[in-house]
């Protein structure tokens, strides 16, 4: 039997949770960003088109159009007339300002906990430094 | 860009709302109706003995859009389509689709209309490829390969009798035809209502495989909430037969939100009017709001309190919606409706309004 891969380097992509409170549009621009960042997509790696996504994740294609737009805006993605959308070429030097920028997120959320709970500084950065120090463990074990 | 898409519909609304914008539209607004909307409806109402099955409702579906229309159980979901199709008349009011009115013109609208109905009786004994050829000859225009693709593709076998398919491959049949002659509005009444996963799947994959030909409308109603907020990028709320609500989906929740305020002991926070599903417990009160803006956070904020916006999925809002409407609560004086999308605030009190 005859297959046809469209290129084998095509980003894949995780199912979304339309129940979320996390707008459909959030959640499919996160998947890609957080990817970037880790280094998971690179540049030069096709995106599937705005149907085959839109088609594949059974959203409203044009939510995917605009995930797209923003982030070409972005400077993460580049579309390549009549060819497709691609993660652009300076996604790299982009993926470290994203790491940076998803991490101070997820620790804003907490220190807002922190603050709520009334926990000190001392407290907080103690617990942070030995989590730390877990995963790093945890990472050398394996 | 993407404004366009967001503010374009909210016009609608906006003209639905009356006044305000009918000076920014001005005389060019009737042209645009009739080149960008694919349903209109004004005061549609159908009783049914004393019962209101719709009330007055005034829907705008706008070209190109997945238009989600949802309700409790005998709000009028269904009513509202069989007008469209003239299966019923209405007892006053009037529809328009792709520009045609449906009671002078049904020929006209149903043969640019695809629909799927629940449960949609079939005829047990015919082959697939025989129903198929019977639908084929009801439209001037057919594309059997994409028929075909359907049906294949969760292998469906063409020379089987439609007696002896599962619910969820009928389902599949009737969207593949449904499909068939390229209609420029496809509507979907409940048909996702109960289908496996995999029938469910192919459903909407077939409705955002339509949508790709320009222009094209979808109108889908039901309660599979979680499945909308996936492909609709407009909504309407059909309450006891009133259209309580139509906006697009973005705006919808951007506007409609869950306040929280953490105090330390006993307050008594000011809730702002309209807030409904309103919580009061000792130490936090949490309220839902049609019209957020951030300004209200920082007007609920004071010493020792916390206070913050959670976004609400679309299943929340609908269940937050449809309790307080069925309870009959007032909502901001203005029938649920959200006021026009004008990006000031300043909105709190939405224009009273009789729907």
């Amino acid at each position: 039997m005859l297959m046809y891969y469209y290129n084998s380097t095509e980003a894949m992509f995780d199912s979304i949770d339309p129940k979320s409170a996390l707008p459909i549009y959030r959640q499919i621009t996160d998947q890609i960003r957080w990817r970037v960042a880790a280094g998971v997509f690179a540049p030069g790696d096709r995106l599937p088109s705005v149907r085959e996504l839109a088609s594949q994740l059974l959203v409203n294609p044009n939510t995917i159009a605009k995930v797209y737009r923003d982030l070409e805006r972005d400077g993460l993605l580049e579309t390549r007339r009549g060819d497709g959308t691609y993660i652009a070429s300076d996604a790299i030097a982009l993926a470290a300002s994203e790491r940076t920028r998803i991490i101070e997120e997820e620790l804003r959320s907490i220190a807002r906990d922190v603050r709520a709970f009334g926990l000190s500084d001392q407290a907080a950065m103690d617990l942070f430094r030995r989590i730390l120090n877990r995963e790093a463990e945890r990472k050398d074990r394996r | 860009m993407n404004e366009t898409g967001a503010t374009l519909p909210s016009a609608y609304s906006a003209e639905a709302a009356g006044a305000a914008s009918a000076a920014k539209a001005g005389s060019e607004a009737p042209s645009l109706r009739s080149t960008s909307l694919a349903i209109l409806t004004q005061n549609l109402t159908r009783r049914f003995g004393r019962l209101r099955a719709l009330d007055e409702v005034n829907a705008h579906i706008p070209k190109g859009a997945i238009y989600g229309l949802m309700g409790p159980n005998g709000a009028g979901k269904t009513t509202f389509v069989r007008v469209l199709l003239n299966l019923v008349n209405p007892t006053s009011g009037s529809a328009t689709v792709l520009g045609y009115d449906v009671v002078r013109e049904p020929v006209k609208v149903r043969q640019r209309v695809g629909h799927v109905a629940a449960l949609q009786p079939l005829w047990d004994w015919m082959t697939v490829r025989d129903f198929a050829g019977f639908m084929r000859g009801c439209y001037p225009r057919w594309n059997s390969e994409a028929v075909s693709t359907v049906l294949d593709r969760i292998g469906i076998d063409q020379a089987a009798t439609l007696g002896v398919l599962s619910r969820g491959q009928r389902a599949v049949v009737a969207i593949a035809v449904a499909v068939g002659h390229e209609p420029d509005l496809l509507i979907l009444d409940e048909a996702l209502t109960g289908l496996d996963p995999i029938a469910r799947r192919e459903v909407l994959r077939n409705v955002i495989d339509a949508m790709q030909a320009e222009g094209r409308t979808v109108l889908i109603t039901g309660q599979d909430i979680a499945d909308m907020e996936r492909i609709c990028d407009h909504v309407g709320f059909l309450v006891k037969g009133r259209l309580v609500l139509e906006a697009t989906l973005d705006d919808l929740k951007a506007r409609v939100k869950r306040i929280r305020v953490e105090h330390p002991g006993e307050a008594e926070v000011l809730v702002p009017a309209g807030a409904f599903q309103i919580e009061r417990r000792p130490r936090e009160t949490v309220f839902t709001v049609e019209n957020y803006a951030e300004a209200l956070l920082s007007s609920l904020d004071g010493p020792g309190r916390r206070v913050s916006a959670a976004n609400l999925s679309l299943e929340d809002i609908f269940i937050d919606l449809a309790q307080a409407h069925m309870k009959g609560q007032d909502m901001a004086g203005a029938g649920g409706k959200l006021p026009p999308n004008v990006p000031g605030h300043g909105q709190e009190q939405a224009p009273a309004e009789q729907l």
